[in-house]
């Protein structure tokens, strides 16, 4: 971070090949999908790291203050698409398969596992559950189950005490179990 | 009794650590969230790089909107020096002034012979 206080572009390439996995799939997760605008989100994120360089002070861990970045990124722009989307009065749509997201949502309540789960129905169930959380516990479920951090670090992050980071956890905790409770029978 | 007190001990600190509990936690491991594409990296440099263009780059190394402000800011000072300020051959001499006047009255007397007055 030092280096790139100084305007370092190569060792800005550098951390961003070292966190761009973690911010893309964070942004992907909590815009609904890998599309052209998730990546956009991302750049953004790392536009912001190379512009507020100086406000991080290396008093706490990197990938906390980057989080808190990507935290902020992504809310104002689900801000801006719901705006958006209560303006034009649209269902938004998947990027990738053309779909409309409130059709998948009705489908996916109806949809019962098959015995011979694939992987690839799996991963689609998970995706839609975790995107029909609300945002703030959609992220700190992401936050606790793909980046590992503590209660602490999350409250941190989304600026929230313990108590509640626990509750939005708990409430999301049980909203994934009934949405996910057909595939989490067939797994056993 | 040492078995129910450890798995009764086991389920308090996965309670205690609030996470989403084996099952689900591992359901969800095996949708881990997407990777960036190989691009990124490049397109991000790229957009920096964009943004991040010197000033010194642009037009006598002024950036768009200040030109606005230095428009905007010459337009109020030309206004301002000539607002007031006389215009070439606006004096009038006293002789057009008179005849003029002359004119005047000689355009009322013929107004007044005119109406029988």
């Amino acid at each position: 971070m030092a280096l790139i206080v100084k305007r370092d572009e190569e060792a800005f390439r550098i951390l961003v090949e070292r966190h761009q996995d973690r911010v893309f799939g964070l942004v992907a997760r909590m815009m609904g999908g890998a599309g052209p605008e998730a990546e956009e989100a991302a750049q953004d994120v790392f536009l912001r790291v190379w512009k507020s360089a100086r406000t991080y002070r290396a008093e706490g861990k990197f990938t906390s203050w980057l989080m808190m970045v990507v935290r902020n990124q992504v809310f104002t722009r689900l801000g801006q698409q719901k705006r958006r989307q209560d303006i034009d009065g649209n269902n938004p749509v998947d990027d990738e398969t053309g779909e409309s997201l409130l059709e998948r949502h009705a489908d996916s309540g109806s949809a019962a596992p098959s015995e011979a789960l694939s992987l690839k129905e799996l991963q689609k169930a998970v995706e839609e559950a975790c995107a029909e959380l609300p945002e703030s516990q959609r992220l700190i479920v992401h936050l606790r189950q793909y980046e590992g951090l503590e209660f602490e670090e999350i409250g941190k992050i989304t600026g929230q005490s313990l108590t509640a980071v626990k509750a939005l956890m708990f409430r999301a905790r049980e909203k994934l179990k009934k949405k996910l409770s057909g595939y989490l029978s067939a797994s056993n | 009794m040492v078995v129910i007190y450890s798995m009764e001990r086991n389920r308090t600190e996965d309670r205690e650590r609030g996470g989403l509990g084996p099952e689900l936690a591992a359901l969800l491991a095996k949708a881990p969230p997407p990777q960036a594409p190989d691009w990124f990296a490049a397109k991000t440099l790229a957009r920096l790089r964009n943004e991040e263009r010197p000033a010194a780059a642009k037009p006598l190394g002024m950036a768009g909107w200040r030109w606005v402000w230095a428009a905007g800011a010459a337009a109020v000072v030309a206004g301002w020096v000539l607002w007031d300020r006389p215009k070439a051959g606006s004096e009038i001499s006293d002789a057009e002034v008179f005849a003029a006047l002359d004119a005047l009255v000689q355009q009322d007397e013929e107004n007044r012979w005119w109406a029988g007055l």
